[in-house]
């Protein structure tokens, strides 16, 4: 963390701290406090909407299943402040993990259906069950006390701004670590994290029960606020709310979810006050204005795309002006806003902050370095962490079949790759290769055959479980984390050498610190390995091409595998980055791995592999040395197409 | 006995509205993988509007006329909040931008129609007929022929017209329909407009059944989900069957356990389907491609 920063955060803790005495009006206080217990839950919400893709529609809901926790157990238990805040915690982690396995384990809006369907049976259970909650009636109850004494509303104020920094400490650890690595990954490339041994559907859980236990902490600090429950406050309204705080501020940033709250806190107030939302709405106008007219004047394209924002606000503005009372149009605000926000600010007042930064900050004044790891030769490689067991072949592929409905993209198909050996698969297009590939790291189940690698039948298992037994592989079509830079894509392969629980993260604890630095020095030899020193804290989604297909391999090195999937990775790289290539699989076979190799480049394939199998039409029409395969007639016929009579 | 089985006849009507706002899920679903979250005030707009024509003329010539309406008001959401998340291929843009839609439409219904519910004039008797001791309302009896024949009336225009094929073609591989030279943009608004026209036609079957007002959609919305989810996002003959069960599940919570509890039934139903069989009860797993 620089200078600046750390100055910044201090004077910031500074104000925290000093605010109750400077300014002591109850009402402000309170609403403080509510924004330290909304920014709590949006820091959790950040974690699945920013980070792993998801919509929750149902976060209002566990804010009040920790609510209604800490409520019950003060109601008929009595029980004191220390027990109440962790039990609202594990309740809320409960339901968000029974909402989240079933959720989760297909791709697509399930679950946001499902959490929308959830915030509804809440607030249906908090409504029936009054034997325990009260019903509509609610459930009252008093501020803390500890051994006696009570604690009063400026007190409450500091033990809810404590939980809140250290929430946002600790949130920040977990989101810097190899845990917030795999939560990015997995939005950008799900197959590819499957590929590096990180479950997507494992972690996406994880995101959304980490998430949700934030929730319950937040609601069981906000009865303790209110000293009065009612299910009314956890509806689809706040749901709403919660999410359009996440967006305006702006995702994947503490900061964003901190604004968010603030804005969100403060919204209902501006709405509430006619004259001071018409003052905002015009100067909101009129910056939209100002920005589309600057536009104008200096690049037409940009201009077409600031008028219908700038005609949004405009139409604000005007109705402003026309309503007199604006509780009626609140829920149309609401609605414009996200509209607005989803479409024209889609990173939020963060994202737009930093983008004009960016924008403005002279050339000399070079991006600040995110890591210090130095690389070096020693450190390029690691032993498997599942030992080559066997001594003939690493892998035997008997009798794969793969159909797709009556295709058979697979026909019994046999395959033998020797240890230690470069094995090429080659064919025309169409001809297999590519599902042989997707069939051996567990994307497609095979519909008949085995899979026997290492000595152990590794067919019907995940991907993530294939890739952790120490097969790894590139895709033909690149399949980086392309928000992530080039050092974090290496290190996502080498998540599998974290041993740290998520406890050990949030406390930081020197193993942890050991294992990152470890895996730095790791990441930064591997990169310097494939050439791309350089470019390690470059953003994948900006490096060239050819660049793209040498940090695949990058990242699949840093799963420490034993056998090597390489799909297509000449296409299409230069001349002299080929040579390089080359260069890169002989040492890797040097160093023991066993490299399955796809490529249409005949003289790649034939200068490197040991073996070659051609496939055609799914079948197996060849195998042999290089030299016996090139002069096989089958092979000629089915790469040139000749002599089809002949066979008949 | 006799309960059980009037408790199942009602269930039934509820089941087929579940069923056509499901259908209207689907039919978006297959040509763009989106659906719209504002469903259910699609069906709120649409009875309203009905209530609103019905009082100047009668009740089978407004249903043409609410279709239409239906119809532009999904155009609306689709151009709105659809098309841009498409373009950015962003899941929570469209998500967003439907669901802030919804609340735009329900808001605005609140300030036109008012916040009381509104008793919606039957344009049949309203006296039941029995049969077996089991007493139904004609006006049920309308609502599973007019959700059937909706659903026919969409199938058989997928299947036989060149329009219906281009949907379909845009269903099976939008980027392949789109290089044969079908506009698969105008396909998804196209199936957009359908799929808000079923919702309002639900809306005037179902209204005279129960009241109308602007809080009306969003708990039929919501449970049409779980029918959609339980019966296969892709899959007709699941919409009608995860309807039924859906409906008659719920009458019968209602009547044994207790009317507060009779929306639980639709989550667990929900929540054990995704656990069990994701791809709902009839739905095919998609393959996906690397």
């Amino acid at each position: 963390m620089s200078a600046t920063k750390k100055a910044m955060l201090l004077l910031a803790l500074i104000v925290l701290a000093s605010l109750p005495f400077v300014w002591p009006n109850p009402y402000y206080i309170h609403l403080m406090v509510v924004i330290g217990i909304y920014a709590i839950l949006l820091l959790g919400l950040d974690i699945v909407v920013g980070y792993t893709g998801e919509v929750s529609l149902g976060h209002a809901a566990l804010f009040g299943v920790g609510s209604y926790t800490a409520g019950v157990l003060v109601l008929k238990l009595g029980a004191p402040f220390l027990v109440a805040l962790p039990m609202s915690i594990a309740v809320t982690a409960l339901f968000g993990m029974v909402l989240a396995l079933p959720a989760l384990r297909v791709t697509g809006p399930y679950l946001a259906m499902v959490t929308l369907a959830f915030g509804t049976i809440v607030q249906i259970f908090i409504n029936e069950m009054d034997f325990l909650t009260n019903g509509p009636l609610g459930i009252s109850l008093r501020k803390p006390d500890f051994f006696g004494y009570r604690l009063t509303a400026t007190d409450y104020y500091f033990v809810v701004m404590t939980i809140m920094v250290i929430t946002l400490v600790v949130v920040n650890r977990i989101l810097k670590s190899h845990l917030g690595r795999a939560f990015e990954a997995l939005r950008d490339s799900p197959v590819a994290s499957d590929c590096m041994a990180v479950s997507v559907y494992r972690y996406k859980v994880y995101a959304f029960v980490i998430s949700a236990a934030l929730a319950g902490l937040a609601g069981a600090l906000f009865t303790y606020s209110e000293e009065y429950i009612s299910p009314n406050t956890y509806s689809f309204e706040l749901t709403i709310q919660f999410l359009l705080a996440v967006i305006i501020g702006g995702r994947k940033t503490r900061s964003g979810a901190l604004i968010g709250a603030v804005i969100v806190v403060m919204l209902p107030n501006l709405l509430s006050d006619v004259g001071l939302f018409r003052i905002i709405a015009v100067s909101v106008a009129a910056v939209a204005l100002a920005y589309a007219a600057y536009a104008l004047a200096t690049d037409r394209r940009a201009a077409r795309q600031a008028v219908i924002p700038a005609a949004l606000t405009l139409a604000m503005a005007v109705f402003a002006y026309r309503i007199d009372d604006m509780t009626d149009y609140r829920l149309t605000i609401f609605g414009l806003m996200i509209l607005f926000v989803v479409y024209y600010l889609p990173d939020g007042i963060m994202g737009f902050l930093r983008s004009i930064v960016l924008q403005l900050r002279p050339q000399w004044l070079s991006r600040p370095d995110t890591t210090a790891a130095q690389g070096d030769s020693q450190h390029v490689w690691a032993p498997p962490e599942h030992a080559v067991a066997v001594s003939g072949n690493l892998l035997e592929a008997r009798n794969v079949l793969m159909q797709f409905g009556g295709l058979k993209a697979l026909d019994r198909v046999e395959l033998k790759v020797a240890k230690n050996s470069v094995h090429g698969l080659i064919g025309p297009n169409g001809s297999g290769k590519s599902t042989m590939m997707n069939v051996l790291t567990g994307i497609y189940k095979p519909t008949a055959g085995e899979i026997e690698f290492n000595g152990a039948l590794i067919s019907g298992q995940t991907p993530a479980a294939i890739a952790g037994s120490g097969i790894a592989r590139t895709f033909q079509n690149v399949q980086l984390f392309v928000e992530m830079t080039a050092i974090e894509n290496v290190l996502v392969g080498l998540h599998h050498t974290f041993r740290s629980n998520i406890l050990q993260v949030m406390l930081n604890t020197p193993k942890y610190r050991r294992e990152e630095r470890e895996a730095r020095v790791r990441a930064a030899s591997i990169l310097a390995f494939v050439g791309l020193a350089e470019l390690a804290n470059e953003e994948a989604r900006n490096l060239p091409y050819g660049k793209q297909r040498l940090l695949e391999i990058g990242r699949a090195m840093g799963l420490n595998p034993s056998l090597l999937l390489l799909d297509e990775p000449a296409a299409g790289l230069t001349a002299p980055d080929i040579k390089e290539l080359i260069e890169i699989i002989d040492k890797i076979k040097n160093h023991g791995i066993t490299v399955i190799l796809i490529e249409h480049h005949m003289d790649v394939v034939m200068g490197i592999s040991d073996t070659v199998t051609v496939l055609d039409f799914g079948q197996k029409i060849a195998e042999g040395r290089p030299a016996e395969v090139q002069s096989d007639p089958k092979v000629i016929e089915a790469y040139l197409g000749g002599a089809a009579e002949a066979t008949c | 006995m006799e309960i059980l089985l009037q408790l199942t006849v009602s269930g039934i009507a509820l089941g087929m509205i579940y069923a056509v706002i499901a259908f209207g899920y689907q039919l978006t679903f297959a040509t763009s993988g989106t659906l719209n979250f504002g469903q259910g005030e699609a069906l709120m707009l649409g009875a309203l509007t009905g209530l609103t024509l019905v009082g100047h003329m009668g009740y089978w010539v407004m249903i043409p006329l609410v279709m239409l309406f239906g119809a532009a008001q999904g155009i609306v959401v689709e151009r709105l909040g659809v098309a841009p998340a498409m373009k950015t291929k962003s899941e929570f843009g469209w998500i967003m931008a439907t669901i802030a839609l919804g609340i735009i439409f329900k808001n605005t219904a609140e300030n036109i129609w008012g916040k009381d519910d509104l008793k919606f004039p039957s344009p049949l008797s309203e006296e039941p007929l029995k049969f077996l001791g089991v007493r139904v309302l004609p006006m049920e009896i309308l609502v599973v022929i007019g959700a059937i024949v909706m659903m026919l009336a969409v199938e058989l225009f997928n299947r036989r017209s060149i329009y219906g094929k281009a949907v379909v073609a845009t269903s099976n591989d939008r980027d392949a329909a789109g290089l044969m030279g079908i506009n698969t943009g105008m396909v998804i608004t196209f199936s957009y407009a359908l799929s808000s026209l079923t919702a309002a036609f639900a809306g005037v079957l179902v209204a005279p059944l129960t009241l109308t007002g602007a809080t009306m959609g969003t708990v039929l919305g919501l449970k049409a989900f779980a029918v959609a989810i339980i019966g296969g996002l892709n899959s007709g003959m699941g919409v009608i069957v995860g309807g039924l069960i859906l409906g008659i599940a719920e009458t019968t919570t209602g009547f044994y356990i207790s009317t507060g509890y009779k929306d639980v039934p639709g989550l667990v139903l929900l929540l054990l389907v995704l656990a069990i069989k994701p791809a709902g009860l009839f739905g095919k797993a998609a393959i996906k491609k690397v």
